[in-house]
């Protein structure tokens, strides 16, 4: 078949695309009030304007992060609600226990990596930072795989059973929150314990760990830049994936009308337990890549459910629509940081705040009806 | 074999409502079968049954010689059925190609599709313009357009399709069921029609449903045109 192909013009594309144009409005909506809020705090710290700089680089900088990070794991979240219609209550668990996986991991293949024993030792020697890398990707990809045989066991074993069921649902996926969080707990303690690579690698070295200093007490984690982008690099091989790829197609049609893909020909059980285990690896993933920031804890099984559910809410993703996910993590993840260095005293509420509010303005959450 | 499809003495509940009550069907191989009556009466549910969507508490499904009663609806389908379900069931966030490359049941994103697609474009050329669009932005006709083609995309020996005209102006209508009868050739069609009248050249036998039960059937659509009496009973279209 041959098509005319036009010349790409923006003003044409966003023409033709209303959900593009609808997708570039709320970006811009969050953009105008991240800078209004800015704004306000900046008059109200116009005396110490050099302090002001500073927590606000540092806010934007750190809120991105986050945002990019909580993105990854709300969208398993969603997806798993999305074409399961299964509220996966153990998400947040699936992210603690990824970061506790990457964790280990990390040490672990330092560890093999350091023995002397293993040519390994020989492959490395003193290079540090290759082996630090390594041991980085290892320790990701390791969680991402055992959190999505993990996530991909509970739906073939329990969850299958209950499709349909929603109570039983939400009793069982609560069950396995907790289940998951002893389990942790017995390993590693309780939440007053966090574990960070730093201390306890063997070389006492991570290869990212410095910081960009830009003067004036701008500095940056230099990792928590390489967060955003790492983030937005999973973000993108997922949005190619899901439009180039055969099961992602399907992935998208099933949330749209479960009955009909099956009808169409596919294994709508199976696509559930692939969708179970995406889902879990995702969790997985960005708990094992914040661990070098936030630590793994065994208390974030719980804090980041909650996050999960009020990104799901603010973004509107409640109404099916995936990029909600992302708007929402990013006002959720914005927000957070932004109120721990501007109003230290409101960062464990704002994001309830936010939600109630978008709750009664617009109920349908950013990207959603009214 | 001569019977593609047979559906024997069927007892299909949803839920605890008892919609079939003991149906029972042939479909003869290369011809098209209508299935005829009111809203309510069963026929769409009899699709969903050879489905495998309500599977039959009671009865038996043949399809080519095998029968389907106890497989899921994946499995019922990769045997060779194509379903075009009532209003549409389109992807609307996918685009027009999406939908077809979803639909195929086997092949990679390009593989056999180009095969396909020349047929398809031979029955629906307008299809060509807006094949890049996302479905959702797609007119009623286009979409049933659409809606049938996802159809084709496999190799299938039988068409179940509810109710396509549904919604589309006449002269949409009038063009989507001549493009049915160019499918006769390929394939052997189960058809749900309101207006039968419009399909009566196109159909072979005819089933007429009624309180989830077959009141009648036969081969002969003139004759059940000129029927005024069973017309106005059981297919509730005024005389004209």
């Amino acid at each position: 078949m041959t098509m005319q192909r036009k010349r790409f013009s923006p003003r044409d594309y966003l023409e033709e695309n209303p959900q593009a144009r609808k997708i570039l409005r709320i970006a811009l909506v969050i953009a105008l009030i991240i800078i209004g809020v800015l704004s306000v705090l900046a008059a109200i710290n116009i005396y110490s304007w050099d302090g002001f700089v500073v927590k606000a680089s540092k806010s934007l900088v750190n809120g991105l992060a986050l945002s990019m990070l909580l993105f990854l794991m709300v969208s398993g979240f969603f997806l798993i609600f999305g074409l399961c219609d299964v509220i996966n209550f153990a998400h947040g668990a699936f992210f603690m226990l990824g970061g506790f996986m990457g964790f280990t991991i990390y040490l672990a293949t330092e560890a093999i990596f350091l023995d002397p024993a293993l040519p390994f030792y020989f492959i490395f020697g003193a290079n540090q930072f290759a082996m630090s890398v390594t041991a980085f990707i290892v320790s990701a990809l390791g969680a991402t795989a055992v959190m999505a045989l993990i996530g991909g066991g509970i739906e073939f074993f329990t969850i299958r059973r209950l499709y349909g069921n929603p109570i039983a649902q939400i009793l069982l996926t609560v069950g396995f929150m907790f289940i998951i969080t002893q389990i942790a707990e017995i390993f590693w303690g309780p939440s007053q314990f966090s574990y960070f690579i730093i201390p306890n690698s063997q070389i006492n070295y991570f290869f990212i760990s410095g910081i960009f200093d830009f003067g004036g007490g701008l500095q940056f984690a230099v990792y928590r830049i390489f967060l955003i982008f790492l983030g937005l690099a999973v973000a993108g091989l997922m949005f190619i994936g899901f439009r180039k790829t055969r099961i992602g197609l399907q992935i998208q049609a099933g949330i749209e009308d479960k009955e009909m893909v099956e009808a169409l020909g596919t294994d709508i059980r199976k696509l559930f337990t692939i969708v179970f285990m995406l889902g879990a690896g995702l969790a997985g993933l960005s708990g094992a890549v914040l661990v070098p920031w936030i630590g793994a804890n065994s208390g974030h099984g719980l804090t980041y459910l909650i996050y999960a559910f009020v990104i799901v809410v603010v973004g509107g993703a409640h109404y099916g629509r995936f990029e909600g996910t992302f708007f929402g993590a990013l006002v959720v993840g914005l927000s957070i940081q932004i109120t721990s260095y501007f109003i230290p005293f409101l960062e464990d509420i704002i994001v309830f705040i936010i939600m109630a509010i978008i709750l009664i303005i617009k109920p349908g959450g950013l990207t959603g009806h009214a | 074999m001569k019977n593609l499809l047979e559906i024997q003495n069927a007892h299909v509940y949803i839920g605890s409502f008892y919609i079939l009550q003991g149906i029972s069907i042939v479909v003869p191989k290369g011809e098209v079968t209508l299935l005829l009556g009111r809203n309510g009466s069963g026929k769409t549910t009899t699709m969903k049954t050879i489905l495998g969507i309500y599977p039959p508490r009671e009865g038996k499904i043949v399809f080519n010689g095998e029968e389907l009663s106890n497989l899921r609806t994946h499995e019922i389908v990769n045997k060779g059925i194509g379903y075009v379900p009532d209003t549409r069931r389109i992807f609307g966030t996918l685009t027009v190609e999406q939908n077809l490359i979803v639909s195929m049941r086997k092949g990679g994103l390009k593989g056999d599709v180009q095969e396909r697609l020349d047929f398809i474009f031979d029955l629906f050329p307008d299809m060509k313009r807006f094949y890049k669009q996302r479905a959702s932005a797609l007119s009623g006709g286009q979409q049933q357009m659409l809606a049938v083609a996802r159809a084709l995309m496999n190799d299938n020996d039988l068409l179940l399709i509810d109710e396509p005209t549904e919604g589309l102006s006449p002269l949409l209508a009038k063009n989507l069921i001549n493009a049915l009868g160019q499918l006769k050739e390929f394939a052997t069609i189960l058809l749900i029609e309101q207006n039968f009248r419009a399909v009566s050249k196109l159909g072979d036998n005819y089933y007429i449903f009624d309180g989830g039960k077959i009141v009648h059937e036969g081969d002969n659509m003139t004759e059940l045109i000129a029927d005024k009496a069973r017309v106005a009973q059981y297919l509730g279209v005024s005389i004209k």
